[in-house]
């Protein structure tokens, strides 16, 4: 059953990631989809992998329980060493608001809200105040290089422009892992790089990231593991 | 909270018209509410401030009674015997009909007169018992006539009329021999000028009591009598009319012959009608309203029992003070007990507000189906505002926050909606309530007897409270179901959401 499911780098005492077993079904009509078959995974500290593989391969899905805005269907998922798998919705909510900062392909930014503001989103929720939460969110502009875009609303903004205020807004809560769906799918060459520059800036100094695309050069060009999957599991890791 | 305090303000200005509209529901319900509650406590209050100065709350008004207890209620009755139930019940009706018949046909039997009044006056926390000496007199001043004009006899010491005398002097004393004009009653005389009081003061003035045109002794021979005597013919019938008084005054029906009265007084003053701002005391000026000639209380007595008929009759009404507003009701029950007819202004009071409150609280009530559709409202816009924003909350969840937080941000929001249509409707109430009062202070100076300075519409503070805080509470009850919904949305399925 589990051909080619252990693929893990060797693991340290200190894993970030330790994902066992790990099955998501969906139940669509009548019919049970396989999204995730069984696969196991370890992400240390600091590492950078790319989640490679078409459009239902399930690698969309494996960051969604990554991320806690999913549950397994069964499996274990240890992040830091909780369960996510045992969580209520509560408890992820309180995981996503403090482990992880989430990048998408199309943004996702409130349209309504300012540069700053969506920024600040996630200390809204913490209670943080206003005046603290318009500081940090400030900072965190001034870092991607927005700083003087503070107060514009996403439809006055380039796409690239857009994707660092989304970058500052996963960065704001100083996650322990960064997870990045696609994140210059919809943006052109130049500004893809810009981004990706950024992403491996972040990296450098220490951030966890884990990016799904299903460009295998943008994937060797930068991830120190690339895993490729297809149909719910792990065809191969290729190292860096 | 701050935060998402912030989110929902930011939702609510996104769609303003929307918003607004919704808001306007609530702005109808909270106004029209807030108009009708304060409108019945104005009139509450206008019923209140009128009667309870001037010791109303301690007066009892008293008439004769029947000696027995009346009532309508067919089941105080004891129809004895072996009968169907259906037959007792018609029994039992026919008794109180006829009870109440013999009741209206028949002669009271609690009359009062000085000697009720001595008994009645020791009761225990009444303080004084006045009686109401009104009558009918024939007046004649020099060239002014009039054939029947209402006197009314003033509590002298009790000083309340002094402040209307408007030229001339008040009485100089409980028994003086002196009257007080009322000024329509000289303007009808064609004293037109303000220097015409002078044609009457000090000029002295008659008071004569009214003789029916046909003395006939018959009319008050009892039925029986009366009966007989339609049946004679032309001859017995003369004949009877000289031996029928004499034949009554020995069976002791009446006791005196029928005699005149008459009297002479001085005019002392002119006293004008009531205006705002005097003190209304519901006994004695509900009977005084229609009086032109005023004379002191005991010199008005000695007139009145001065005719045989009002000494057997007694007085008409009388007027009893308790110690303590707290005491009329016992009272008043009492001198019920006792036979006689009697009602505190208290408790008619109660009755009226009771009548109002209930009368209010229905039509609040009926209002409040304005606030409850303005609810329907509530409910649609936000269900639309949750749809179009199902990927906004995604984005919310995927940042932390929880089903709790999103919940609170539309709950929030329509509670905004709320309060703000509860602060303008209540705010619009306000603003019109101050043209309202000057157009229903007019209506009521035509309509009333009383004159009245107050205001018609008021505004509790509790309902300066309740009317924005329903607005609030109802906005929130209403996002409820849609709040949930939204806290609900699965953050995958929304992220993907266009």
């Amino acid at each position: 059953m589990y051909l080619t499911g252990s693929i893990g780098s060797v693991q340290g005492a200190l894993a970030l990631v330790e994902a066992t077993r790990l099955w998501r079904e969906y139940h669509l009509g009548g019919e049970v989809v396989e999204a995730l078959r069984g696969i196991d995974l370890t992400i240390e500290q600091g590492d950078f992998v790319a989640l490679l593989g078409r459009s239902g391969s399930g690698k969309s899905t494996l960051l969604n329980l990554l991320g806690g805005l999913d549950r397994p269907s069964r499996g274990s998922i240890r992040v830091g060493g909780i369960e996510l798998a045992e969580m209520n919705k509560r408890e992820l909510s309180l995981y996503r608001r403090t482990m992880v900062g989430f990048i998408f392909q199309s943004f996702n930014l409130v349209t309504s809200l300012r540069a700053w503001e969506n920024v600040a989103l996630p200390l809204v929720f913490q209670g943080i105040g206003r005046f603290e939460r318009k500081k940090r969110a400030h900072e965190l502009l001034e870092r991607v290089g927005l700083g003087k875009r503070a107060a514009h609303v996403p439809s006055e903004m380039s796409g690239g422009e857009q994707q660092r205020v989304a970058i500052a807004r996963a960065l704001v809560n100083d996650p322990r892992m960064l997870l990045c769906d696609e994140p210059t799918g919809n943006l052109d060459t130049s500004t893809s790089d810009q981004i990706m520059q950024m992403l491996l800036e972040n990296h450098k100094s220490g951030a966890t990231l884990v990016m799904v695309t299903h460009d295998p050069a943008l994937a060797e060009q930068h991830a120190q593991r690339t895993l490729r999957m297809a149909d719910g599991q792990f065809l191969s890791e290729v190292p860096a | 909270m701050k935060g998402i305090l912030g989110l929902a303000l930011e939702g609510l200005l996104r769609k303003k018209g929307r918003n607004l509209l919704t808001m306007s529901g609530v702005l109808i319900g909270v106004f029209a509410l807030t108009m009708i509650v304060s409108l019945g406590e104005g009139l509450s209050h206008a019923i209140t401030d009128t009667v309870s100065g001037s010791d109303n709350l301690r007066q009892i008004g008293l008439t004769g009674g029947f000696g027995i207890e009346l009532t309508n209620d067919p089941t105080n009755v004891e129809i004895p015997g072996e009968m169907e139930e259906e037959r007792r019940e018609r029994l039992k009706r026919a008794a109180v009909n006829r009870r109440q018949i013999r009741q209206v046909a028949g002669r009271r039997l609690n009359e009062i007169d000085d000697t009720t009044i001595e008994k009645l006056s020791k009761l225990e926390h009444v303080e004084s018992i006045t009686p109401v000496v009104i009558e009918r007199y024939e007046i004649t001043t020099g060239e002014f006539h009039d054939p029947a004009k209402l006197t009314f006899g003033v509590d002298v010491s009790r000083e309340r009329y002094k402040p209307r005398i408007i030229a001339g002097s008040y009485f100089s004393a409980p028994d003086a021999k002196e009257v007080v004009l009322h000024e329509y009653l000289l303007y009808k005389w064609g004293l037109l000028n303000d220097s015409d009081y002078e044609q009457v003061l000090g000029k002295e003035i008659t008071l004569k009591n009214i003789v029916n045109g046909n003395d006939d002794p018959m009319q008050s021979a009892p039925p029986q009598l009366q009966q007989f005597a339609a049946s004679l013919d032309e001859e017995e019938k003369k004949a009877m009319q000289v031996l029928l008084p004499k034949l009554m005054e020995q069976m002791g029906v009446l006791t005196q012959a029928r005699k005149d009265v008459e009297a002479t007084y001085t005019i002392v003053g002119v006293l004008r009608e009531a205006e705002p701002g005097d003190t209304f005391n519901v006994i004695e000026d509900g009977n005084s309203v229609q009086a032109d000639v005023f004379l002191p209380q005991e010199t008005a007595k000695a007139l009145f029992l001065s005719s045989a008929v009002n000494v057997e009759l007694g007085y008409p009404r009388a007027l009893v003070l308790v110690d303590d507003p707290e005491n009329a009701p016992a009272v008043e029950q009492k001198l019920r007990d006792m036979g006689y007819t009697a009602f505190s202004v208290a408790s008619v009071l109660k009755q009226v507000e009771t009548m109002l409150t209930v009368i209010t609280v229905i039509i609040a009530f009926l209002t409040g189906i304005a606030l409850i559709v303005s609810t329907l409202g509530i409910v649609n816009t936000m269900i639309t505002s949750v749809l179009e924003r199902t990927r906004e909350i995604g984005i919310y969840k995927a940042v932390g926050a929880t089903n709790g937080q999103v919940m609170s941000i539309f709950l929030t929001e329509s509670a905004m909606i709320g309060l703000i249509g509860g602060l303008l409707g209540l705010g619009i109430a306000l603003l019109l309530m101050l043209p309202g009062d000057v157009i229903a202070s007019s209506m009521i100076a035509e309509k009333a007897a009383i004159p009245y300075k107050g205001n018609v519409f008021v505004v509790p503070a509790w309902l300066a409270v309740a009317g924005p805080t329903m607005g609030a509470v109802t906005a929130v009850l209403a996002a409820i179901v849609p709040a949930r919904r939204a806290a609900r949305i699965d953050p995958v399925k929304a992220l993907r959401h266009d």
